[in-house]
């Protein structure tokens, strides 16, 4: 451990504070505290408007729905406002600290409508954030769905910036980067593989979900670990009021949630649990083996809190996800599992902590039934332990910061292999094991200075240890081990670490338009070993080491932002420039599973992406959506690969388009589009071609040099809901939802195949999974 | 079992890609320049072997890869040189005397001379060096039959001890004195990575498929199976080509990427040097499939 950067680091913080806290701003104050809530089930409003009206100055609610404004003593009116919701104000008479809960109801008048952002379009404007994107799950719902599953991770697909790894994935490539490159937090553990099922669904089951937030420009200095983007996955905390349940009964899945008070106002819990059954069909298949196969996948989200009392509460939630496939052949299982203990905790109505545990693991298993020869079990995982702290420091409307630490323990299990029973002819064989600690320490503040200018500024500082027991293989100049290194148990044998800076303005031009700009820097540590574009569940994470650097990126944005036609509608134009160094590719052919060798499978290059991403979007209104259009260019150096030329990254989508619609037409229908555009992925494709042994051989030039077909298709949906009957304490709505609407043959594959009659003759053969995918859900809610 | 592996994994996903689809499509690539293309081999059996020399062409060619004629060719195995005689009836196919045969332990060397492969009316000489390894014995075979899936047909399973050394095989199938896994797709190589020194009490080692009208046995039927001691650079040459030939998905493998050689001056293909050894089982009523 190097103390010194933390040092410094902690030092910074203090410049950062004299910046923050000016002293003429300083005299007396008085603060107001408080949650904001939703009425009628108690559930904390994330980024709820909290403003004094006498100012035109106030603050937003933070992720635990708390506030807190500082202002001279006076009176006030205070007004609390939540999009969707109706506004509230109170009169206040400020000569001492006051503490005020507020609970918003939602707006009848509205309720039916959807709106796509929070906070009111003017927050979007003049906050100093570039690159984020919020989603409520309310319009998340009304996105046509793949098989009815409704998909956060679908959802942030359509957003500017963002696309699937491959056709239906919900692996996700942000500004040209890596599916690995994304953070992906639920309850602030992070989840090491999202998908379901091949990747066709995500791991996020939408009825337990809170809030969902994509930074993919600057991340917060709070985070840290991944290059490209930070998704927030919130889950709900559980219905304070009353006991309520919402569920589904849908094409492929359904899904039954429960939550509601164990102490009204004090305690609740949230139960959410989904489970697909395709293969309840299998059992009328013709074929006995098909019959006596599994295929499914469950999620069960759980969630407690209690209310100790005013400054004290306490979170604990569980996600625990399993796919299994099983037929005579083999049985294969994986999943996740995260677990966060939070406590929230106020040490004065101006300062707000939070402190948390972590735990997270993903882990799989391969393996062929026993009392066969070639009978074995494989396995892999990986472990995170983690304890953070993070505190918001509300000096006064203008000022706010942020500090706090993370460590987090990784515990890697790259693989182990035994044959199963005495006929097996396989002898046990087992990676070594990794281990390492990667530590975040980090201060940030925002500031709003003058009637204009808006700053968010931060630093960390990031570092990371491997740790013992570990065997280091060091490698020659054509990445043949020569020897290896043993460390013992507990020896910290390996440092990185380095500042990341981040930091983010905004200019308001006039009331309805501002420009903006950000410079971030991010690190990251870990890794995975993902060769193909869509990846396996088979696909391992692995540390830096003394042979493979951390990743680091810098990316700079500007953009210009504006809202038009009375605030309905909002736009953007963003650029970005990125310049990331350590980027990992592998060599040809290389072996990635199940080798001891596969730091010298790596080749370390340089990549850069840049791009122009524009938004418009409608919030409000009977019709609702966005447009979003990305035109960008990503490339990759790698001395090794392609002759040392630059290459087209794997993800590398010149133009991308989607148009995102919703449409009310009463109360009770409402219909949903949306069609994507998007230029296809690079690819390699055989320029020669040889016999050997009765076979066609390729032989090809440049990689990626060609281009998949052009990617697009049309998804569609409707629902229709129950009559709204005063009294009436459930409701259900019924979704009828097609996925490739015009049947699309979109090539998830291209190859090239000899002839059957005649082997001197070859064609290329797309393949594609979709053709027009109806699918029916019926959700009930009470 | 790192193939196995991932071989499980295709088949269980199989299942799940159920309804996807494929249609040809027209694509156009670029032409790339005219490379020698080299097969043969040498083995421990006494007879005639083969070299084969071709050249590669344009991906849609589709033609049979033009014969390279008028080579001289020798293999070397360090102590003797014999020259390869060039077939009267089979176009760019060179062969060595009949009573030739290798001896494990010794490095052939195979050259090719007086070719002007790039046109630039200056001659070519290209080599490959392949080891001879030796290889076990194979104990006994046995046939068994198999049905998954809707997929019927037979695997041949052995019995043999695996070295105490590193080895690399490869695995074909005779029926009949026939060769049937006469393609590179149907080789079938392997290494002992996770078996080292193990027996192995009868090891799935190679199929026959009944969709394969030449692989669907009669009573009475002979089949043999033959084990090959190949170099691990040969194996890696057919895990790499085969990788390369069988479809590629979104999923699985990298991005596509060049087929290793073992010989210089940009030519390609491979000659590999082995040593074999067969085991032979009857075809019996009791395992034989009735005829469909």
């Amino acid at each position: 451990m190097r103390p010194l950067p933390y040092i410094f680091t902690f030092l910074l913080s203090f410049v950062i504070l004299q910046f923050a806290f000016p002293i003429e701003e300083t005299g007396l104050r008085y603060t107001i505290s408080g949650h904001v809530k939703d009425e009628s089930t108690g559930e904390e409003l994330i980024g709820a408007a909290v403003i004094a009206d006498e100012l035109g100055k106030g603050t937003v609610s933070n992720v635990y729905g708390f506030y807190s404004l500082s202002l001279q003593p006076g009176l006030y009116n205070i007004t609390f406002s939540y999009i969707g919701y109706e506004d509230l104000t109170r009169a206040v008479n400020l000569n001492q600290d006051l503490v005020i809960n507020i609970e918003l109801s939602e707006n009848i008048l509205e309720l039916a409508e959807v709106t796509i952002s929070a906070e009111g379009p003017r927050a979007h404007i003049k906050k100093p954030e570039m690159g984020v994107s919020k989603l409520q799950i309310k319009s998340i719902r009304r996105i046509p769905t793949l098989m009815g599953e409704v998909d956060v991770i679908k959802a942030i697909q359509l957003l500017p910036g963002v696309q699937a790894s491959s056709e239906g994935a919900s692996g996700f490539s942000v500004r040209g980067g890596n599916p690995d490159q994304n953070l992906i937090l639920l309850d602030e553990a992070t989840v090491y593989n999202a998908s379901h099922l091949m990747g066709f669904f995500s791991v996020f089951n939408n009825d337990a979900v809170k809030d969902v937030k994509l930074y993919k420009g600057d991340i917060p200095a709070e985070y840290g670990g991944r290059l490209s983007s930070l998704l927030d996955v919130r889950m709900k905390d559980g219905n304070m009021k009353k006991f309520s349940g919402s569920g589904g009964i849908g094409t492929i899945s359904s899904r039954l949630t429960l939550e509601g008070p164990i102490i009204k106002d004090r305690t609740s819990f949230l139960i959410a649990g989904r489970r697909t059954y395709a293969d309840i069909f299998l059992p009328f298949a013709k074929d006995e083996d098909v019959r006596n196969s599994s295929l499914y996948f469950y999620d069960l989200n759980a969630k407690v809190n209690h209310i100790f009392n005013e400054k004290n509460r306490l979170f604990v939630s569980v996600y625990m996800g399993r796919d299994v496939f099983e037929n005579v052949f083999a049985r294969m299982a994986f999943g996740n599992q995260t677990y966060t203990l939070r406590w929230n905790h106020l040490f004065s109505g101006r300062l707000f902590s939070n402190f948390t545990l972590l735990h997270s693991r993903y882990d799989y298993e391969l393996g062929t039934p026993e009392g066969e020869a070639n009978s074995f079990l494989w396995n892999s995982g990986m472990k995170d332990y983690g304890a953070k702290a993070d505190l918001n420091y509300f000096i006064t409307p203008e000022h706010t910061l942020k500090f706090g630490l993370i460590s987090t323990f990784h515990d890697f299990q790259p693989g182990s292999a035994k044959g199963l029973g005495e006929q097996s002819l396989f002898t046990e064989f087992k990676m070594p094991s990794n281990y390492a600690l990667e530590n975040g320490v980090y201060v940030s503040a925002e500031s709003e200075v003058g009637e204009r200018w808006n700053f968010k500024y931060g630093i960390r500082y990031s570092s990371f240890h491997n740790v013992g027991p570990a065997t280091v293989y060091n490698y020659d100049e054509n990445y043949l081990p020569l020897d290896s290194t043993v460390y013992s148990s507990g020896e910290f044998f390996n440092y990185f670490g380095g500042l990341e800076p981040r930091l983010a303005m905004s200019f308001m031009l006039n009331e309805k338009s501002s420009l903006k700009a950000s410079y971030s820097r991010t690190r990251q540590y870990i890794h995975l070993a993902q060769n193909s574009t869509a990846g396996t569940p088979l696909d391992i994470w692995f540390p830096s080491s003394p042979n493979v650097n951390p990743q680091v990126s810098d990316q700079a944005s500007v953009g210009y932002f504006r809202t038009f036609w009375g605030d309905r509608l909002e736009a953007s134009v963003e650029t970005y420039y990125k310049a990331m160094s350590n980027s990992i590719d592998f060599r040809d052919h290389a072996q990635l599973l199940m080798n001891q060798y596969m730091e010298g499978e790596l080749r370390i290059g340089e990549s850069n992406s840049y791009g122009l991403e524009l938004l418009l979007r409608k919030n409000s209104g009977k019709l609702s959506g966005w447009i979003s259009y990305t035109l960008s260019k990503t490339e990759r150096i790698v001395p090794e690969i392609n002759n040392g030329n630059p290459y087209a990254a794997p993800y590398d989508k010149p133009h991308d388009f989607a148009i995102v619609l919703n449409y009310e037409i009463n109360k009770r229908i409402w219909v949903s589009g949306n069609w994507v555009y998007s230029t296809g992925l690079p690819v390699t494709f055989p320029t020669g071609r040889f016999e050997y042994m009765g076979n066609i051989a390729p032989v090809y030039s440049n990689r990626n040099a060609y281009r998949m077909p052009d990617y697009h298709r049309l998804d569609l949906s409707v629902s229709l809901s129950a009559k709204d009957k005063p009294g009436r304490k459930w409701g259900w709505d019924l979704n009828l939802s097609v996925y490739n609407a015009y049947a699309r043959k979109n090539a998830w594959t291209i190859n090239f195949v000899q002839d059957e009659t005649n082997p001197s003759v070859t064609h290329a053969e797309m393949t594609y999974l979709f053709s027009a995918i109806p699918a029916l859900t019926f959700n009930f809610h009470f | 079992m790192k193939r196995i592996s991932i071989k499980i994994l295709a088949i269980v996903l199989i299942t799940f890609f159920l309804w996807s689809c494929t249609e040809r499509i027209q694509v156009e690539v670029d032409s790339s320049f005219t490379r020698l293309v080299v097969e043969g081999s040498v083995t421990t059996d006494t007879t005639s072997h083969w070299i084969r020399l071709s050249t590669s062409s344009d991906y849609f060619l589709n033609q049979k890869a033009p014969a390279v004629k008028n080579a001289t060719i020798t293999i070397d195995d360090g102590e003797k040189v014999h020259t390869l005689a060039e077939s009267d009836t089979m176009p760019g196919h060179y062969s060595t005397s009949s009573d030739y045969f290798g001896i494990p332990g010794k490095i052939y060397t195979l050259r090719i001379r007086d070719l002007d492969i790039d046109g630039d009316g200056v001659m070519e000489e290209y080599t490959a060096s392949s080891e001879l390894r030796p290889v076990n014995p194979v104990d006994s075979i046995k046939i068994r039959p198999f049905d998954a899936f809707g997929n019927f047909g037979y695997e041949i399973q052995v019995y043999a001890w695996d070295s105490p050394e590193r080895d690399w095989y490869a695995f074909k199938a005779i029926r009949n004195g026939k060769l049937l896994t006469d393609t590179l797709t149907e080789l079938w190589v392997q290494n002992d990575e996770f078996f080292n020194g193990n027996y192995t009490y009868g090891i799935t080692s190679q199929f026959l498929s009944l969709d394969k009208p030449d692989e669907v046995l009669e009573v009475g039927d002979t089949v043999t199976f033959e084990i090959n001691g190949i170099t691990e650079d040969y194996y890696n040459y057919v895990i790499e080509a085969q990788s390369q030939i069988y479809p590629q998905t979104p999923l699985f493998g990298g991005p596509p990427a060049n087929i290793r050689t073992n010989f210089d001056n940009n030519a390609i293909g491979f000659f590999v040097a082995y040593s074999l050894d067969r085991s032979s089982a009857i075809a019996t009523a009791d395992i034989v499939f009735p005829p469909r």
